[in-house]
This record gives structure tokens, sequence and C-alpha cells, in this order.
């Protein structure tokens, strides 16, 4: 009777969200319905993903139709957020809302690449609604947890596993979580330590938040160099074409791995 | 060599073969010397060789034993039986000609005769001796079956078993976590679902004090029908799992007798934190059959057809912890707590805008995208919500603690 189970929105932080470009579809035969699955640095294997930031921007992208376009910021960084005709209720929700605001969507994950080669993940909003600031803090939190979750996974799968699982890396079978580790050490070569250091910097920033002495401790803390740096560094990804610089930077900074980005970018492109 | 030769020509004396022993000793060092067989599978090949060379068929198992019931323990041996047929049910393949339960004064069990085995057919209630049966398992409960070898013979004596002599438990609902059980449950009818298949006579809901469990009553087993909202003693349930859920069967040895007193529903709270992520089509403002209860989609209820509904309202929601999802069925009383909105409020809300989905946008907007602790009963996938709070801010402690896990690692 159950067939049909909705897949779990993964909690996961814009900084990792930004360093995966490991996508496929589930199931045997890959149709084009088959769910497509966004597979992240600590393993998480994600449809689907629950997001609560600050809504810096909006704008209407769209021609005839609306078609908009968010930018929304958490502790971490930012990622772009879309909603157009087929998403009728979210997309009205951000028309609607005025910038600077918290925000939680629940989207899907959306993986494209620039015809030189870089990858963009944006996500599609199934619902934007607004929030108040205990709700970003708890999904701070939250996400803190469930990523360390993961990375915990990740640091206790055993190293031979890993090589001897190196043949079915490609092979696109139904995954329990050992897998999507396994599979995520394969192809990202995770620095877990790095990301932990992000779930840490993430946790002082939200501490910074939740101090009594907020204000002057935001502008002097050097706890939190991503979230302050960042926003003014990004708002030049206007276009697509633009986003490409910038990205390309940040990937070396967060992403060493870029030899294996290579790799999978050719694969991408062949099947999409 | 020799050694081989002389168990071999011993084994053929037994069955009154003479060979002499340079035929054998020929033989075993082709086989041996010239083409790599192991001893003993040479010592078989020859020996097979001149059993069959003088039309005996060779004996390859060993012999059936003689046991009880509760002996069998293992499968794949070989067992005679003295028993008694208890119970006769259809078989779901036409490669099985019979099967039931066959018991002895130790204990019961299922058999399988196979449709190849061109054996008699067994009738109920009579004794037998069955040799060289073959014992199974499945799921940890065994069983016997008939084959070509097997033997049925009429026993002029009774064998005596008793017709339950499998165990059959008094049990609540929320003590079932076990498929394949035997049980006698005493519960209300809580609900009644359309059934889907012709082999389904009824299922729904039945609960006690500790919860509910599916419950499926099969066709075949012409019981009498189950009314929602009547309390009952079922008799000889077949406990079933799916999925990691629970559901008894009433099948033909199944007995219903209903019950004077009232059987209260309760049930055993489980806990969920997690952020709300949906709130589902027919939440909000919606009209329910004034039968049966069943909410109506463009005022038909599935069950009564058209009807007149009355309103009420509802939330079916999701909240998922980023681990795992959790439906939750919030009713009218709580729904008014949590969105500030009474059952009339609303009905003018939808009167105004002419349309009743402006109670579910309005619902959205209050609760997605928020952490919520909830509590209650599980009742098939869904909780129904008996508590609904907002999740606790975050305190400094909170990040601290973990801050603390992550840098201590």
């Amino acid at each position: 009777m159950a067939g049909f189970s909705r897949e779990v929105a993964r909690r996961i932080y814009t900084e990792e969200l930004k360093g995966s470009n490991y996508s496929f579809r589930e199931g045997e035969d890959q149709h084009q319905y088959a769910p497509q699955y966004l597979l992240t640095p600590t393993g998480a294997k994600c449809n689907r993903v629950f997001m609560v930031g600050t809504l810096t921007e909006k704008d209407d992208i769209g021609g005839d139709t609306e078609y908009w376009r968010g930018r929304v910021v958490d502790p971490t960084g930012s990622i772009l957020i879309y909603a157009g005709q087929y998403q009728p209720e979210a997309a009205q929700v951000l028309a609607n809302m005025e910038v600077p605001a918290y925000v939680a969507i629940v989207g899907k994950p959306n993986l494209y690449q620039t015809e030189d080669g870089n990858i963009i993940i944006s996500l599609r909003a199934e619902s934007i609604q607004k929030v108040d600031e205990a709700t970003r803090n708890q999904w701070v939190m939250d996400t803190a947890r469930r990523t360390h979750e993961r990375i915990l996974a990740m640091t206790n799968a055993e190293p031979e596993t890993i090589s001897s699982d190196f043949a079915t890396a490609d092979k696109v079978s139904s995954s329990s979580p050992p897998e999507d580790v396994l599979r995520a050490l394969q192809h990202y070569h995770t620095d877990t330590l790095h990301y932990k250091q992000m779930i840490i910097r993430a946790l002082s920033s939200l501490k910074t938040d939740l101090g009594p002495v907020r204000k002057e401790l935001e502008s002097e803390s050097l706890a939190r160099p991503k979230a302050t740096e960042k926003p003014p560094k990004e708002p030049a990804e206007k276009t697509a074409t633009k986003i490409t610089k910038p990205k390309k930077n940040e990937s070396l900074n967060d992403w060493p791995d870029q030899e294996n980005d290579e790799v999978e970018t050719f694969n991408l492109s062949k099947k999409s | 060599m020799k050694e081989l030769v002389d168990q071999i020509s011993a084994r053929l004396r037994d069955q009154k073969i003479v060979v002499p022993d340079e035929e054998i000793m020929s033989r075993l060092k082709k086989l041996i010397e010239e083409f790599r067989v192991p001893e003993s599978e040479a010592r078989r090949s020859v020996l097979n060789y001149f059993l069959k060379e003088h039309g005996v068929v060779p004996v390859t198992r060993a012999g059936s034993e003689k046991v009880k019931v509760s002996d069998i323990k293992e499968s794949g041996k070989w067992v005679d039986l003295e028993a008694k047929v208890l119970d006769l049910w259809d078989p779901a393949t036409e490669a099985i000609s019979q099967t039931g339960l066959i018991g002895d004064g130790s204990g019961s069990m299922k058999f399988v005769k196979w449709t190849k085995s061109g054996l008699p057919n067994l009738e109920l209630g009579k004794s037998y001796l069955l040799r060289n049966l073959v014992t199974d398992e499945f799921q940890g409960r065994f069983s016997v079956k008939l084959n070509r070898t097997s033997q049925v013979e009429p026993l002029e004596k009774d064998v005596e078993a008793g017709p339950a002599s499998r165990t059959v438990q008094q049990m609540k609902v929320v003590e079932i976590n076990e498929p394949g059980l035997w049980v006698d449950l005493k519960v209300k009818v809580a609900q009644l679902w359309e059934t889907n298949s012709d082999a389904i006579s009824q299922s729904g809901l039945v609960g006690d004090e500790t919860g509910s469990i599916k419950f499926v009553k099969w066709s075949k087993a012409e019981l009498p029908s189950l009314e929602e909202g009547k309390s009952y003693h079922l008799k000889n349930l077949v406990t079933d799992e799916f999925q990691g859920r629970f559901s008894v069967k009433l099948n033909r040895t199944s007995k219903i007798e209903p019950l004077d007193n009232d059987v209260e529903i309760g049930s055993q709270a489980t806990e969920f934190s997690g952020a709300l992520v949906d709130v589902q089509k027919g939440s909000g403002l919606i009209k329910r059959c004034p039968v049966c209860r069943r909410s109506l989609a463009k005022g038909v209820c599935s069950e009564h057809g058209k009807v007149e509904g009355t309103y009420d309202l509802r939330i079916k929601a999701v909240i998922d912890d980023g681990r795992r999802v959790q439906d939750v069925l919030i009713n009218r009383e709580t729904t008014e707590r949590l969105v500030g909105l009474t059952l009339d409020e609303a009905k003018q809300m939808a009167m105004e805008a002419l349309d009743h989905e402006v109670v579910r946008s309005m619902i959205e907007n209050k609760l997605v995208g928020r952490y919520f602790s909830i509590t209650g009963p599980r009742v098939d996938r869904y909780l129904l919500v008996e508590t609904i709070t907002e999740s606790l801010p975050i305190t400094i402690s909170d990040v601290d603690e973990l801050i603390h896990a992550l840098e201590v690692e």
C-alpha cells in the first residue's frame, strides 16, 4: 500500500551544496521520470532539501511569464533559488516578499553546467515561507547536527571498503546510507576535517547571533569570515555567465580536488 | 588403493554382486591417476557404476527416521511421522496438490504435498503414517513436504492431536511484533476501508487500549461482517508484517465473537520533532460524510455516494527531521488552537473568498518551514497529533555543547 514514500528533505549548508557536483538518477532503467539525486561531499543523497536563511535579493528574470530568482544566505555562504510557473505558490510568495527576510525553503537541488564546464547548484523551490529568526537559528543547529552525523558515518567507513568499492562507483544502484558515504568518498575524496571546520564556523557565528552584545561582536568577529566576506563578493553573480568566474575561484579554495571535478564534468555532459 | 577396492567389493557383496577385484582396481586407477579424481569421489563413482551394471538403484540418502512433530528442528531431514490431518487449505499453486496442518500429541505443523508426488489425497480428521517426508523451514517455522519418494499409509488407530495445538496467545495490539504468530485479540473496529481486491471481504483498523492495527478479513474466510465502532473477541488471527508495519489476518480458522463491553481504543504516544515541510491537499476546511465521517471529494463519499456533508477543519502535514518523514493528522480542536482560527471563522473566510483553498493557504503560511515537536499515537502511516508545540529556541549552551563535541573528536 505504501509503495510511494516521500523523499526526506536533507539539511545541507550552502557551502557543501555548492561543493557538490555529482548527480544521478535512481533506478534500474534510468528513464527521465526516475528521481534525480545530488550526492554531496559528506554523503547526503538528496532529492529534496530544507533550508532556512536570509533572502538578500530577488529578481523577476522571466520574460512573458514571471520567473523569480532569489539569493538565500546561511552562515557558510549563499545559494540561488528559483520559482517559476511550475511552482506558482512559491513564486507568488517570493514575488510579494520584501528583502531582506528570513525564509524557509523546501526545494529540489538543481545542477547546471556552464559551457566552460563549471557546475552551478541552485534550488528549485517547492515552497517558500517567511519565518522568524528563532526558526533560522534552529535550522543552523539542525543542519550542524545532521552534517556532523554524516561526517561521523564517513570517518567510520573503513578505508579498505572504499577501494574495494571502486568498481561500483559509477553504477547507479539502490543505495543504503553506507553506500552513499562510500560513493561520496570515492568521488570527492572528502576532507572531513574541512567540513567539520565548516560546522564549527557556522556554529560560532550562530553563537555570536545568540549573544547579548550581538551588534558589536558581529562587526569585529573573526569567527565568521565566510558570512561577512562572501556577500560583498557575490553580488557580481547576476547571470549564469557572470557566475562562472567567482565560482571558479571559490571552488579552487573550497574544493582542492579540481581534477576530479573535471572528470565528473565529462560524465555529466554525456548524461545530459 | 587396496583398501578402497575392499570397501567397494564389500558394499557390492551386500547387494549380492560379485565383481573381480582387478576390474574394480582398473576403474579406480583410471579415475584417480589419469583423471585426478579424489579418492572418495572415485570410490563413489566406481561403486555406482557396478551397482548400475547389476540393476541396483543406488541409495544415496540416509534413511528416514520416525519422529514426533515437536522433534523437527532442522530443515532438509528425512522423517517419518504418525499424524492426523487437522486442517486443509487451498494450495496457492498447481504444483501443490494439498496443503494444510498435521499434528500429533507433541504439536502441529504445516505440510505440503507436491502434485508431482502422485500421492493419494489426505482426508481431514484421518490419521496416517507418512514416510519419507522432507523437513523444511521458512522464517523459523518448520513444515514437511511430501514428494515422489514419500509414502502415505492410512492408520486404523486415531492419532491424538489437539485441534489447536499451535499456541494461540491472547495478546494486546501493542505486543504484536512478529509475523506468523497466531493470536486472539479483544478489539474495537476503529475504521473500515474500501477493499480493492475480491479476495478481501473487509479491511480496516482495529484497536484496544494499547493501540491500533490494520486487519484484513479474507473473503474465503466466510466470516460475518465486522461493524465500525463495535467490539469483538477475534480468535485465531495470524499476524503479518509489511515494511515494518504489522497487521492481522482473519482466515478460515478464525472466529469472531461480539463483545458486550466496549473496548476503549487507546494508544502509546510517540514523539517526533522536525520541520513542518508540507501541508497537503485535503487540509483546511473540508466536508465529511454525515454517516461515516470520511472526507468528501467534490461532495461524494466513497462509501455513501453523494451526501450533504458537514464541515470540519483538519490538517494533513508532513514533518521531516532530515533523516525521515512523518505524516501527521491534526484534528479540528488542535488545528483551531494551533492556527488561531475557529471552524466558523474558516467557513466565513472560505465564503468571502468563494474558495475553500484560502484556509489551507493560510495554514500553510503559518506552519510551513517551522520546527515543531509533536506527540500522539501512530496509526498506520499517520501520527495522530495530540500535542503540538513549536520546538524550543536554540540556546548558547546547545551550540557550545555541539562545538565542544566537534572539537574533541
